[in-house]
C-alpha cells in the first residue's frame, strides 16, 4: 500500500473534467485507487465518488493505491495534481 | 480539536479499505436543527461552542454550591428541580449559584417545560457565551429526544463504495469492483419498480447497537454513473417513486467475476454475515458471468430474506422433508417411480 499527500492547484478545484481526468487515468492500472479526505476515502475509479469530495483550490487530499502496479498509478494521479489538471 | 474521531476496526476483506468515523464534537448551534423545538434565549451568543460528549447531565447539587463532582462536559438540563430550587432562594443568592455554575466550561444550557430564567441570569450566560435553550418538552421527552439525537450525531459511519437499493423494503448494498456492474445492477432493479437509495458513494451509519442506516451525500443524491452513457438523474428519469432518502442496511450483495475453483452458497443453510460499522449484516457472494440476470437474482435474495424474517427458511424445509424421507424408506422403492409428486396423471392431458 502506497500513500501520498497532495494539493489540488488548479483554481477550479476538482470539477467534472479533472474528476474525468482522475478516474480514467486511475482505471488504466490494476492496483485499486482511492482518495482520502477528512478521513473518508472514496474510490478513486469512481467518477460520481471522485466528485463528492468537491476538492478546492488548497485542498489536500491523500492519494492511496493497493495492488501490484501501485506505484505506477500513484505516480500517474499525481501527476494529474501537479499538473494543475492542464488547467495552469 | 480534530474533525472526527478515527476508530481502530480494520476488518479482512470486502471492507478491508474502509475508515470507521465519528464527529469529534459538534456545534450548539447544530441543536437547532434537532426535532426539540429549541428557541436560543441567548441570541447568537454561545451557538458556535462546541460539544463533544454524547451524554446529558443535570446539574443539580452543583447549584447549591456542591461542585466537587461536577460533570460539565455534557450539555446541562434544568428541569423542574433545578428551576424549582432557584426559585425558592432569594434572587442574589440565585445569581450567584447561576454564576457559581457558569465557572465552568460548560458547553450549554437546556431548559426544558419551557421554563423561564431571570433576564440577569441569562446576561451572565451571554457574558461567558454560553447558550440557553428552550424547548417546550418535559424532561423525561427532552431527554429521550436529545440522546437519539446526539447519538446519531456521535454515531459511527462510513462511506461504502457501492449501490444501495431498495428491494421489495430489503436494504441491499450491491458491492464489488469498480466497474463489475454495481450501478447497471441498480439502474435495472429501478426500472423494475424498485427504489434507489444512493449509488457509487453511499455514507452508512450505525444506529444503537445492532443497526446500519444508509443514505447518499447531499451532493450526488439520485445522479448515477453508467459508463458508456455519463451522468444521469434517477429522480428524474424514473419519477419520485424511484427514490428513497434513507434505509436501514439488512443485506450485502459481493459481486464478483466467476472463479472456477471458488466455493459459493449452494444450500444456504449457514450463511456466515459480514461486519460492517461493528453490526453483523447477511452477505452474499455472487458469482457473475453472461447471460446470468443479476437483478431476478437480487429480487428473490430480497424475497427469500423476507421469508426468513417471517420465519420460512426454504433450505431449512428442504433439509428437514428430506431426513424425513429418509427416516421413512424401508428397504427396496425406488425413490423416482414411487415418489412422483403426481401419482396418477388423469386423462386431462395438460
Amino acid at each position: 500500500m502506497l500513500e501520498v499527500e497532495v494539493e489540488v492547484i488548479n483554481r477550479a478545484g476538482i470539477h467534472t473534467r479533472p474528476a474525468a481526468s482522475i478516474v480514467k487515468t486511475a482505471a488504466r492500472y490494476k492496483a485499486e485507487a482511492f482518495i482520502v479526505r477528512d478521513g473518508f476515502s472514496i474510490n478513486a475509479k469512481s467518477i460520481i465518488g471522485v466528485m463528492t469530495l468537491a476538492a478546492e483550490q488548497g485542498s489536500t487530499l491523500t492519494i492511496r493505491t493497493v495492488g501490484e502496479d501501485e506505484e505506477a498509478a500513484s505516480k500517474a494521479i499525481i501527476q494529474l495534481f501537479q499538473d494543475g489538471f492542464g488547467e495552469l | 480539536m480534530p474533525l472526527f474521531y478515527k476508530h481502530e476496526i480494520n476488518y479482512m476483506g470486502l471492507f478491508k479499505d474502509i475508515q470507521h468515523l465519528s464527529n469529534s464534537y459538534i456545534v450548539v448551534e447544530s441543536l437547532l436543527s434537532s426535532p426539540l423545538k429549541f428557541e436560543a434565549v441567548t441570541g447568537n451568543f454561545g451557538l458556535n461552542k462546541k460539544i463533544t460528549n454524547k451524554n446529558l447531565h443535570r446539574p443539580q447539587l452543583a447549584l447549591t454550591g456542591y461542585v466537587e463532582l461536577f460533570n460539565y462536559f455534557p450539555c446541562q438540563i434544568f428541569g423542574n428541580t433545578e428551576i424549582f430550587y432557584l426559585n425558592s432562594i432569594n434572587k442574589s443568592e440565585r445569581i450567584s449559584a447561576f454564576a457559581n455554575l457558569l465557572e465552568f466550561d460548560l458547553p450549554c444550557i437546556i431548559l426544558t417545560n419551557a421554563h423561564i430564567l431571570d433576564q440577569e441570569l441569562i446576561q451572565l450566560a451571554i457574558d461567558k457565551d454560553v447558550a440557553i435553550l428552550v424547548t417546550p418538552y418535559d424532561t423525561t421527552k427532552t431527554t429521550f429526544l436529545l440522546t437519539e439525537y446526539l447519538d446519531d450525531q456521535f454515531a459511527m459511519q462510513a462511506v461504502v463504495h457501492g449501490s444501495f437499493v431498495d428491494v421489495y423494503g430489503v436494504g441491499i448494498l450491491f458491492a464489488g469492483k469498480s466497474g463489475i456492474g454495481k450501478s447497471e445492477i441498480a439502474l435495472d432493479l429501478v426500472e423494475r419498480g424498485h427504489r434507489l437509495v444512493a449509488d457509487d458513494v453511499v455514507m452508512m451509519t450505525k444506529k444503537r447497537e445492532s443497526i446500519i442506516m444508509g443514505t447518499g451525500t447531499n451532493l450526488v443524491q439520485h445522479f448515477m454513473e453508467i459508463r458508456g452513457i455519463g451522468i444521469i438523474d434517477i429522480r428524474q428519469m424514473f419519477g419520485i417513486r424511484s427514490i428513497r432518502f434513507q434505509k436501514r442496511l439488512e443485506i450485502i450483495v459481493e459481486l464478483e467475476e466467476y472463479v472456477q475453483d471458488n466455493e459459493y452458497t449452494r444450500i444456504g443453510l449457514d450463511e456466515e454475515p459480514i461486519k460492517l460499522l461493528d453490526v453483523d449484516i447477511a452477505y452474499v457472494k455472487l458469482p457473475i458471468f453472461p447471460g446470468k440476470n443479476i437483478t431476478v437474482i437480487a429480487e428473490v435474495i430480497a424475497t427469500n430474506y423476507l421469508l426468513r424474517t417471517y420465519g420460512y427458511n426454504a433450505a431449512k424445509i428442504f433439509t428437514d422433508r428430506l431426513q424425513e424421507e429418509i427416516k421413512k424408506k424401508k428397504g427396496n422403492n425406488n425413490p423416482f417411480f414411487d415418489n412422483r409428486n403426481v401419482k396418477f396423471f388423469q386423462s386431462d392431458d395438460e
